[in-house]
């Protein structure tokens, strides 16, 4: 959809949703919120539901570059430690690469 | 003339008779060709080919045809203007859009032949068939093989058909809740399910440790975003690239469980039936466009691939934010995608896979053409995929033992 179509307040309405929507564990909702809604709320003239809109906007972004930096961390130790952790490690992995220790 | 509109979707439903492996149920959507610069075109819609509730076991499959479509307010405009000017119109209108359909098409068949290309899994034959094709094809018996493809394209059909007409029916009867219910389970299937395996398939050929957890998030993130984009509301781009990913997974299932030959005979088939629904005045589909017409609602939005477009030529003006585009159905990206798919796990070599692929575009280049012409529904799939089988078995059967020969003995032509 057009984001340019729809009113004010139905742009400020969906960007509260997919803000809200992010905290069942969905970190791509909020990119998609932050790419999405990032020229209305920052390069966009302002209006009355800009300030708002920026908000969400930056939350999104924060929630994101939190769960960017636990699933790194946990990729990263998961992928060093796989090895090691033996049957612990068998049981977390869904494909376990052949050839390897 | 009248406001044109959407074509309706069909949904099938995947039946496996091998029960070596969990059920799977997958869903096949098939739409049309459409064109739509009226207003009245309603945001993202799904409509589903109904299906009866299914045992837990077994799912069935019915796709339904697919078709083009003209924008109406276009004609109307164009009928103020003098005819040269009309003519000008036409092909401009028709240029734009052919480029913005070749994109995603393009798209979809080079994710369906990479995948194809790399990871073995979807060209592994299995005991596993469809229930759509219940007749297992034996190698050794040719005759019999060519019995059994047939027969295996007559239920397939008919499948189909007995579908296609329950659509109709359903909405005639207005059961739109259900038809809605059904085409989300449908997506949750295809968006969940399928990209779990796909993942799985992908990371098992590049021999990449995936966990759990990790995994987990990747199917959940992709799957619920994918379902608000193409059922509720998101961005364009995002929700055309979604439709081009489920069309591929949707493309890839079916090359793995159609067996060779009745996959080549089903393409043929099925063109033919999209040919005779759309446009026969008792087709099925068409008489879904009538009924639509008659409610004066747009028919049965469902999955389609939209190109919005704004309409620029002349009469663009800040009183009519009009967005058009041509509406392609992803039934006719699943099935030109099974076509170049199939032609790269079977033909071999790329010759074979480029010359199906050329096919198609062109096919599709007079189809819009067409549709510029006509300005009413069109089917989609018989001219590409016609130009698709010719250039297949003959590139296959005449130019590959050329090139092969020239090769062998170094003569550069």
């Amino acid at each position: 959809m057009n984001l340019e179509r729809i009113p004010n307040e139905e742009k400020l309405s969906l960007c509260r949703r997919y803000y809200l929507g992010g905290f069942a564990f969905l970190p791509f909702l909020w990119l998609v919120n932050v790419l999405w809604f990032f020229r209305e709320a920052f390069l966009k003239p302002t209006y009355t539901e800009q300030p708002q809109i920026k908000s969400y906007v930056k939350k999104s972004a924060l929630g994101l570059i939190v769960w960017v930096a636990v699933l790194t961390t946990w990729i990263t130790i998961f992928q060093h430690f796989r090895a090691q952790w033996g049957e612990v490690g068998d049981y977390l992995s869904f494909t376990i690469p052949l050839g390897t220790a | 003339m009248c406001l044109l509109q959407l074509w309706a979707f069909g949904f099938c439903h995947l039946l496996f008779m091998n029960t070596s492996d969990s059920e799977e149920d997958s869903y096949n959507e098939r739409s049309s060709l459409v064109q739509c610069e009226s207003p009245t075109i309603p945001s993202y819609n799904q409509d589903h080919d109904m299906s009866l509730p299914q045992e837990t076991d077994t799912k069935r499959r019915r796709p339904v045809s697919s078709g083009l479509d003209e924008p109406g307010p276009v004609e109307r405009e164009r009928a103020s203007t003098p005819d040269g000017e009309e003519e000008e119109l036409t092909l401009k209108y028709g240029a734009k859009h052919v480029i913005m359909l070749f994109i995603p098409v393009t798209l979809c068949m080079v994710v369906v032949v990479a995948t194809i290309k790399s990871v073995s899994f979807y060209t592994e034959k299995t005991s596993q068939r469809l229930i759509y094709t219940p007749f297992e094809e034996d190698p050794n018996y040719v005759g019999q093989r060519l019995l059994y493809s047939l027969l295996n394209t007559m239920v397939m059909i008919s499948v189909i058909v007995v579908m296609t007409i329950i659509l109709v029916v359903l909405y005639k009867y207005r059961c739109y809740k259900f038809i809605h219910g059904w085409l989300i389970l449908s997506s949750l299937m295809l968006l969940f399910w399928f990209s779990f395996m796909y993942l799985g398939e992908v990371f098992k050929t590049y021999n990449v440790a995936m966990d759990y957890p990790t995994l987990a998030m990747i199917i959940w993130n992709f799957g619920v975003v994918g379902m608000i984009c193409i059922h509720w509301k998101g961005p364009l781009r995002l929700q055309q690239a979604y439709l081009i990913v489920i069309s591929a997974l949707m493309a890839l299932i079916f090359i793995k469980y159609l067996p060779e030959w009745s996959a080549w005979v089903i393409l043929g088939a099925i063109s033919i039936y999209d040919l005779i629904a759309v446009l026969c005045p008792k087709g099925p589909l068409r008489m879904l466009v009538e009924t639509a017409q008659e409610r004066n609602e747009p028919i049965f939005p469902a999955l389609i691939y939209s190109s919005a477009m704004v309409w620029m030529v002349g009469m663009a003006d800040s009183s009519n934010p009009d967005s058009g585009g041509v509406k392609l159905g992803l039934g006719d990206f699943i099935f030109y995608s099974v076509l170049v798919g199939k032609a790269a796990a079977t033909g071999g070599d790329w010759n074979t896979t480029l010359a199906c692929f050329v096919a198609i575009l062109i096919g599709l280049c007079l189809t819009l053409l067409l549709l510029a012409i006509f300005k009413k529904a069109l089917p989609a799939l018989p001219i590409s995929i016609t130009f698709g089988l010719v250039f297949y078995f003959s590139t296959d059967n005449l130019v590959r033992p050329f090139m092969d020969s020239l090769a062998a003995h170094q003569y550069y032509i």
